[in-house]
Parts: structure tokens; C-alpha cells; sequence
């Protein structure tokens, strides 16, 4: 199990005033921030505003020391054993970087497969089936620079397996990747954290990857970890009560008045939005009998009533909202 | 040291050098070995009109100056080839976006290093071969070869290089700069550590920095190799000179890399 605590990063960073005059300011790139990845687990970080999680990753994965805190790698103090550490993790980055564009992609996961030490008729095994993994077979011995975006991707990821690690950093994996790659990445990801037993750590701009793959997630704001928890937990924290969906024959700005009107005698706090042609009720209480109970009253035909579970990116929309406005309880 | 490190990288090196760079480069780094000694027999043939200074025989150990000048641009096209390209060895792997991918390996580093100069120093002997083919023409003479001498000159030599580029490898990544460090180093190498005269004619501040360079003591140990002019004990006290350079190059530039490595991580995310 990965765990850190209170993990916290200070950049020194010089800035030059006018000609001559170099001042030096510390930056906090991540103030403090706990977490955990366990085997067979795969956990979200997810960031808000420059949140600090590709410096989080670089520690996680030894490339730099934090400044604070504590990292212990299945039981290991890993910030004083980088080299044990770096034998049982990778990390695959999005884009195209991370490989070199001279080699063939076979002369790249050899050159990588020797850095790490592995037995040569292993790393041949090893190379087949990660080439064919990813979709590269026929291709494995033509130059990098000759690939696509996609397929730079995909190599990239053959190379951060390599090594067989335990644990797998993810750094926006798919950017770039057509639908289909994705989708197959996302069933491996899945199998390598379900049958391989791997744990794995995902960042993404793609929401909607983090909410498919994710058990856990982590959400940092400039450098602070602001909520943790499964995707659930994190709706429930933001949206707090029910969402429905209510539409009737004729929809108009009118009828969502009386409507919002209606519920407020039930639930004072509810809201009422027009969106879409569609009325977006929340509440926190249950509110199903009484919407359709006001169709029946007012005589009006309903297209459609029914709950719904908000996204993992409309709470993540909605509690940046919240973090801009008026700033919010660190969970 | 990792060998699977070293023969990889030496594999790698070679494949990349193989795809990225067309002939005319090394055409262009044998064509510049040519213009120094060109320039040499023009100065030697119409401006010093073949008359040298009465002690130069003294302090170059030989009165042969084109092949003095000669073999000195030789391991100046050899110490330029071998620096550049070691020395900016982890620059090249941070503008290619793979610094982080190799540094999340665990491996020496010594290896990655000394595989990268073993590839170099076998590319630059071909290109000082043919540049000594092309030095013939111009009145490059052996006089007194010693094969053991040589060789141990080479070694030596070698091993003092690869310190250097170490040390400019690290002013490199540090200053993400490749053309005012290695152009600085090498105006200073050609006018600081007797490539083309002897470094006694210059200032004595001047001669203090060829001296803490380990170009000029390599060179004196390889010139003796092939003029002779310089006695066994000589040659061991120099040999010395240039290995515990060579040394102090290693062990301040090896620890060195890898705390800018850090920094260069640090700066790439800040």
C-alpha cells in the first residue's frame, strides 16, 4: 500500500527585477495533502485551478523530495529508498513525450526494459505481449517519429509497463486517443487493477474517465486536498438532496413558476431551473409523488419524471463554483 | 558499473546517431578540424614565414610545428566531439521530453554516462582518423612513435575528458543553455591549452587555467607519444597530473548531475 501524509512541496523559484536583480520566492506547489492507493484499487486525483497533481506525482513516483510529510511504500520509507520504489512503479503521461522518436517502438521498450534491469529473454516476452497489448504489432519495428498520436500514446503506455509494476501513475492517459483506443485502455486499466491486482493512480481533464474507472477520488485545490471520497460521497457532499427531471406537454417559463411555487410549499430550499425545456428540480427531500401530484392538479400530460444522480463533473463543476465564491470546509 | 546499462545506452546512442544525423554533419566537424590546420599552414607558411620563436623548440618538444599545430587540432576536434555530445547528454534528453521517463528508471548513472563516451570516442576516432589522413597533406610527421606512451595518453586522455563534459554538463542543465557553455569551454580550451602554440607564450593567469583544464596536459602526453621529447618520469608526472584532474572532474561532476537532475525536475514542473 502507498501512503502518504501530509505531504508538502516548496519551490524555490528566482524571479529576475529589473536587469540585474534576482528575487528569490518559495512557492507552496502542494501544502498538504494525505493519501492512499492500495492494491487492486484505482483512485482519481483530480485537481481544480493549478492544483498541485502533477507535483504530487512526482513525488509519489520519486522524481522529486517533498519538502514535508511522510511516504511509506508498502511499509518501505520510500522518500530515503527512491531506488526500491522506482523498481515496483511507472508512470505513463499523456502526450506524446516520454519516448524517443529515433528509436523503433521495440528499440524503445528494450532500451527501457534494460534500465530496469530485466532478464533479457523475460524483456523479449515481455515486449511481445505488450505490443500486442496495445495494438502496435506490425508496427513495433518502425520508427516512433513515423507514428501517429495515438500510437505514440500507445507505446507510451507499453513503456510504463515494463517494468510489471506494482503501481501505475496515470497522467492523463488518453489525451489524444480516438474513442475505440480509449475504450480498450479503459477495459485494461480496469484488468490490470482487478486481475493484476495492480494500484493504480489516474489524473484526467476527461471527468467522465475518472467517474467510469475510480473507485476513490481525491480532489485538490491549489495545493490542498478539498474532498475525498467515492464518487458518491462527493455528489452527496455537493449536491446534498435530489435532482429530478420533470417535462409536460407545452413546457413553458410560466408553468416552471407555479411549479417552484408548488414545491416551496413543501420544501422552502427547493430549487426550480428551465433548462432545456425540461424543469431541474432540486431538493433534499423526496419530492416524486408531489411533482406528479401538480401535473395532475394543473391537467398537464408529463413526457418525462425522473430522478436523477448528478455527475462526477457537475459536483466537481459546481464545488469549484463553491470554491470560488465563497470558499470551502477542507474535508 | 551496470554493463546491460552500458551496452544498452552504447545501442541506443548508436541507432539515433544512425537516424538523426546525415553525413554532412561529420563532414562538417572533419571540415572544421581542416580549417584549424589550415589556418595553421597559412600562419605558419605567409605570416611567420616559417621562422619560430628560438625556444619554441624547448616548450613544444619538437621543432615540427605543422605537426605540432596538426596533432593538437586533432584532439581538439576529438575534445570538442566528445564533450559536446556527453555533456549534453541530459539537455538533449529534456528538450526530447524523456528525462522524466529515465529518471524514473533505477539506474547508475555512471554507466548511462560512460556508455554515451564510449559510443562518442568510437564515432570521433573515425573523424580524427580522417582528419589526420587530411593532416598528411599538410605536414603531419611522426617522429618518435611510443605505442605504449600512446595509449596510455589516450586512456588518460579519455578519462580527463569525460570529466570535463561532466563538469559542462552540469553547467548545461543548470543554466538550460547549450551554446554560450560549450562555445565558451572550447574558445577557451583552443587558446588557454596549446592546441596550436605552446601555452608558455601567454600570460601566466592564462596558463593557470590551461593548466586546471586536462586538455593541456593530455595533449603534452599525447604530442610526447608521437615526438617524443619528453622523458619517462616526465611522462608519469604528467600521466598523474592528468588522471587525478581526470578525478577530481569525475567525482565533483558525477554527484553533481544527479543533484541538478532534481533541480532540473523541480524547474520543469515550477
Amino acid at each position: 500500500m502507498i501512503e502518504v501524509n501530509s505531504l508538502k512541496k516548496i519551490y524555490e523559484v528566482k524571479r529576475r527585477e529589473k536587469f540585474f536583480f534576482i528575487k528569490k520566492e518559495k512557492i507552496e506547489a502542494v501544502k498538504n495533502i494525505s493519501l492512499r492507493m492500495e492494491k487492486g484499487g484505482i483512485v482519481g486525483l483530480l485537481g481544480i485551478n493549478g492544483a498541485g497533481k502533477t507535483t504530487t506525482i512526482k513525488m509519489l513516483t520519486t522524481l522529486i523530495e517533498p519538502t514535508e510529510g511522510t511516504y511509506t511504500f508498502d511499509g518501505i520509507d520510500a522518500i530515503a529508498h527512491p531506488d526500491i520504489v522506482k523498481r515496483q512503479i511507472n508512470m505513463i503521461a499523456g502526450g506524446e513525450r516520454m519516448i524517443y522518436w529515433k528509436l523503433t517502438a521495440y528499440e524503445n521498450l528494450w532500451y527501457y526494459g534494460q534500465l530496469y534491469g530485466i532478464e533479457n529473454n523475460l524483456l523479449k516476452k515481455r515486449i511481445e505481449e505488450l505490443v500486442k497489448l496495445v495494438g502496435l504489432e506490425g508496427k513495433a519495428d518502425l520508427p516512433v517519429e513515423t507514428f501517429s498520436k495515438g500510437m505514440k500514446q500507445r507505446l507510451q503506455i507499453a513503456r510504463g509497463m515494463i517494468n510489471d509494476p506494482k503501481y501505475i501513475f496515470l497522467d492523463e492517459p488518453t489525451i489524444g486517443l480516438d474513442a475505440i483506443v480509449t475504450q480498450e485502455l479503459h477495459k485494461e486499466i480496469r484488468r490490470l487493477a482487478k486481475e493484476k491486482e495492480k494500484g493504480i493512480l489516474l489524473t484526467s481533464h476527461y471527468l467522465s474517465e475518472v467517474e467510469e474507472l475510480c473507485d476513490y477520488i481525491y480532489l485538490v485545490n491549489a495545493g490542498e486536498l478539498v474532498f475525498e471520497g467515492t464518487k458518491k460521497d462527493l455528489t452527496d457532499y455537493v449536491f446534498s438532496g435530489n435532482r429530478y427531471i420533470f417535462s409536460v406537454k407545452g413546457m413553458d417559463e410560466a408553468i416552471v413558476i407555479k411549479l417552484r411555487d408548488y414545491l416551496r410549499g413543501i420544501d422552502f430550499e427547493s430549487e426550480v431551473e428551465h433548462l432545456g425545456g425540461n424543469a431541474v428540480i432540486s431538493s433534499k427531500a423526496e419530492l416524486s409523488s408531489n411533482i406528479a401530484a401538480f401535473a395532475v392538479d394543473e391537467g398537464l400530460v408529463i413526457n418525462e419524471l425522473h430522478k436523477v444522480e448528478p455527475s462526477l463533473e457537475q459536483a466537481v463543476i459546481k464545488l469549484s463554483q463553491n470554491i470560488e465564491n465563497k470558499g470551502i470546509d477542507i474535508a | 558499473m551496470d554493463l546491460k546499462v552500458l551496452r544498452a545506452t552504447i545501442g541506443k546512442e548508436f541507432q539515433i546517431r544512425l537516424r538523426a544525423y546525415p553525413v554532412d554533419f561529420m563532414v562538417g566537424c572533419i571540415l572544421t578540424s581542416f580549417y584549424t590546420v589550415f589556418g595553421a599552414w597559412m600562419m605558419y607558411h605567409y605570416f611567420f614565414r616559417k621562422r619560430l620563436a628560438t625556444d619554441f623548440a624547448d616548450l613544444a618538444g619538437t621543432s615540427d610545428y605543422m605537426s605540432y599545430a596538426i596533432v593538437g587540432s586533432l584532439v581538439y576536434l576529438f575534445v570538442v566531439r566528445t564533450c559536446l555530445n556527453v555533456s549534453r547528454r541530459l539537455i538533449t534528453e529534456l528538450r526530447e521530453g524523456t528525462l522524466e521517463s529515465l529518471m524514473l528508471a533505477p539506474f547508475r548513472r555512471t554507466s548511462y554516462f560512460v556508455g554515451n563516451m564510449i559510443l562518442q570516442t568510437i564515432m570521433t576516432l573515425g573523424e580524427t582518423v580522417i582528419a589526420a589522413i587530411i593532416g598528411i597533406f599538410f605536414g603531419l610527421r611522426i617522429h618518435e612513435f611510443c605505442l605504449w606512451k600512446f595509449i596510455t595518453a589516450v586512456l588518460l586522455s579519455l578519462y580527463g575528458f569525460f570529466g570535463l563534459s561532466l563538469i559542462l554538463g552540469c553547467v548545461m542543465i543548470y543554466a538550460r543553455d547549450t551554446y554560450v557553455s560549450q562555445n565558451t569551454l572550447f574558445a577557451a580550451i583552443f587558446l588557454v591549452c596549446g592546441i596550436t602554440f605552446p601555452k608558455e607564450y601567454l600570460p601566466k593567469i592564462l596558463q593557470m587555467i590551461g593548466d586546471i583544464i586536462p586538455v593541456t596536459d593530455s595533449l603534452t602526453l599525447i604530442r610526447s607519444a608521437f615526438f617524443g621529447g619528453l622523458s619517462t618520469d616526465r611522462f608519469i608526472h604528467i600521466g598523474i597530473k592528468v588522471f587525478i584532474a581526470g578525478t577530481v572532474y569525475v567525482f565533483t561532476g558525477l554527484p553533481l548531475m544527479k543533484q541538478l537532475e532534481k533541480i532540473t525536475l523541480e524547474k520543469m514542473e515550477g
